[in-house]
């Protein structure tokens, strides 16, 4: 990175937020996400779908200092993420990775009160606002009844929601999430993404990275769509989610319809059969 | 203990005014420090035990000072015998036993936390054994060069052979530990040639470069070890936090702001600096490091790195081993052989553990 690209701070330096300006990434020394720029709309709830592999992870990584752009910068409210520290990034953005590590033994107060890391100093390791950000994060994935329990004992949704708590008891404007439904049943999907939804009502910037189309389209209000490294849209579901674009990015054959609850697109794949008949 | 004790009081007083943090301990508006009450009790338990394992060393057996005269003796008051004992045969012995234990069991700690495994202790990974090469070669070879030089010359070149041998770097438990297998042999081996090529008369005074010995310490080696915990403990609690915080993963810990990746590089360079002091004065004692944070760590029940417990237990188990070593009739076998047997027990314990949880 030359001092050059460094201070040639993008022209169109938006406000708050964040926004990613020609960034490219690497995972494993291979680049995955090749000079991609994209605004998080202040106040939404921005999905982000796309194949396996097409670098969703990794950018939501970057965008919460998790690893480090190859080039490209990441602005945060307009100044680029490298200039700040690192746990005031954590005060503004939280992330909750695909896999995090439960330590073990650990209580789910325990686990929600490293949360709070980044609003502690070396020597004052506690402060008022702990206690309603834990009590707070708690009652919101309705954990209040189990916070002594030890994390390994809880079963897969129940430790999903640890990691939401923790992550809400960090009490940042912006929430990233990358694939929290993953090992949820269909029943606690709903229940986690009504929760997203209830956030984003209440204020909050929420950037969840998801594999179920028709749920993106029905919580999303603006919908970024991925491929190769790069967006190939962007914008509400309703606009962005034609079936034109899910056999090119997925490569699966669709018809989409609306939702019967909520009128918002809805993904129905062709049968293989019907696949067949319709290639000839 | 009891400066600590107040604290927890004045957190309690705290907490009847409605603002009562748990598992804290809050002094004025600055200072805030984690303490939770399982850690507390623990730890005022150890330093019972410590002070009880202490006694037992300055008065048992036929040179013990009796137990009536220890307050005279230890306020100035010791002549004749009881000086001899106190101030040159059992004294250094005792106090270098306390600062190495606890610097074996804080640079066990760290290296367990970096790796997120029990098995990745400087023990069972050749770090001990690397420092004990280099404290013997340098030792019998060069004269003229500090032992502890030596030693941590010996435990940086074997930690840089394994974190390059495994492939993938500190990550692997299974690989940290074959490499280590390698590593510690090749270590042994070095140690070995360098105690065969010394003239036999100084080969008693070797095996504590093979074993490692706490008999004839010196107040010298008291006051190394002891300068080298004063600096270094400091340095390691206050990685305490974000240790805690990277058990969570690397991308969890980078977006809370703790730095992964340099809290990484600084907790295996103190866990080096610990083990190269430690064995520069007791030689490569085995398995304080590898036992002393587990035990730590079940007697709480909580989760973390525990490094002042851990510490305090490293403390314990090498007094009490040294104790052994010392009453049990067979002539003051060096203590390293006490811990190898015990501590390879808990070993194949350990290894028996993880590869059934399907961790190796």
């Amino acid at each position: 990175m030359t001092s050059d690209e460094r201070t040639g701070a993008p022209a169109e330096a938006t406000g708050k937020g964040l926004s990613a300006r020609g960034v490219t990434l690497s995972y494993g020394g291979v680049p995955v996400v090749r000079e991609l720029s994209l605004d998080l709309p202040h106040g939404g709830l921005t999905m982000i779908i796309g194949p396996n592999g097409c670098g969703k992870s990794t950018l939501v990584k970057a965008l919460a200092r998790a690893i480090k752009p190859d080039a490209g910068t990441i602005l945060l409210n307009g100044t680029d993420l490298r200039a700040y520290r690192g746990r005031a990034v954590a005060r503004e953005v939280a992330l909750l990775p695909q896999s995090p590590l439960a330590p073990e033994g650990i209580s789910v107060r325990g686990l929600v009160r490293r949360g709070r890391y980044p609003h502690h100093t070396l020597l004052r390791q506690w402060s008022p606002e702990d206690d309603t950000a834990i009590a707070f994060a708690l009652e919101r994935t309705g954990l209040t009844e189990l916070a002594e329990a030890r994390v390994g004992e809880l079963s897969g949704g129940q430790r999903q929601r640890v990691w939401i708590a923790m992550v809400l008891a960090q009490q940042t404007e912006l929430l990233l999430l990358d694939e929290p439904t993953t090992f949820l049943d269909i029943a606690h999907q709903y229940e986690l993404l009504e929760l997203c939804a209830e956030l984003h009502r209440e204020g909050r910037t929420i950037v969840a990275v998801l594999h179920d189309l028709n749920q993106a389209a029905r919580f999303a209000s603006h919908l970024v769509v991925m491929h190769e490294g790069r967006v190939v849209a962007e914008g509400p579901p309703a606009e962005v989610l034609t079936a034109g674009l899910v056999g090119e990015v997925f490569g699966l054959p669709c018809d989409i319809v609306p939702d019967p609850r909520t009128s918002t697109p809805m993904v129905v794949p062709h049968a293989a059969a019907h696949r067949d008949r319709v290639r000839g | 203990m009891t400066a600590t004790e107040e604290r927890a009081e004045g957190a309690r007083v705290r907490g009847a005014r409605g603002e009562r943090p748990r598992g804290m301990v809050v002094i004025g508006r600055r200072l805030a420090l984690p303490m939770s009450r399982a850690a507390l009790l623990v730890g005022v338990g150890i330093v019972l035990a410590l002070v009880a394992a202490s006694v037992a060393t300055l008065t048992m057996g036929k040179l013990g000072v009796p137990l009536g005269e220890l307050p005279t003796a230890l306020t100035g008051g010791a002549e004749g015998k009881s000086l001899f004992v106190l101030d040159r045969l059992r004294g250094p012995r005792l106090v270098v036993a306390i600062a190495a234990g606890a610097a074996f069991g804080l640079s066990g700690a760290l290296f367990q936390s970096v790796t997120r495994n029990p098995l990745g202790s400087p023990d069972v990974i050749g770090l001990s054994g690397g420092a004990g090469a280099g404290a013997a070669v340098v030792a019998l070879k060069m004269p003229d060069v500090p032992v502890s030089l030596g030693a941590l010359v010996g435990a940086g070149a074997a930690i840089a052979l394994v974190y390059f041998s495994t492939g993938t770097g500190f990550r692997d438990p299974g690989r940290l530990i074959v490499a280590g297998i390698g590593v510690a042999a090749i270590a042994l081996a070095i140690t070995q040639y360098v105690v065969y090529a010394v003239e036999r008369e100084r080969a008693t005074a070797l095996t504590a470069y093979v074993n490692g010995s706490l008999a004839a310490r010196s107040w010298e080696d008291a006051r190394d070890i002891g300068l080298a915990l004063l600096v270094l403990l400091p340095l390691t609690l206050a990685l305490a936090r974000r240790l805690d915080i990277g058990e969570m993963g690397d991308e969890i810990a980078a977006a809370l702001g703790a730095e992964p990746k340099r809290t990484r590089t600084r907790a295996v360079l103190l866990s080096v600096l610990l083990s190269a002091a430690a064995i520069s004065v007791a030689g490569p004692i085995a398995f304080i490091a590898l036992t002393a944070p587990q035990i730590a760590r079940r007697l709480t029940g909580g989760s973390g790195a525990h490094l002042l417990l851990s510490a305090l237990t490293g403390s314990l188990l090498l007094v009490l081993a040294d104790l052994a070593a010392q009453q049990l009739p067979m002539d003051d076998m060096p203590v390293g052989i006490y811990t190898m047997a015990i501590g390879g027990l808990y070993l194949g314990y350990l290894l028996t553990r993880e590869w059934r949880k399907g961790r190796l």
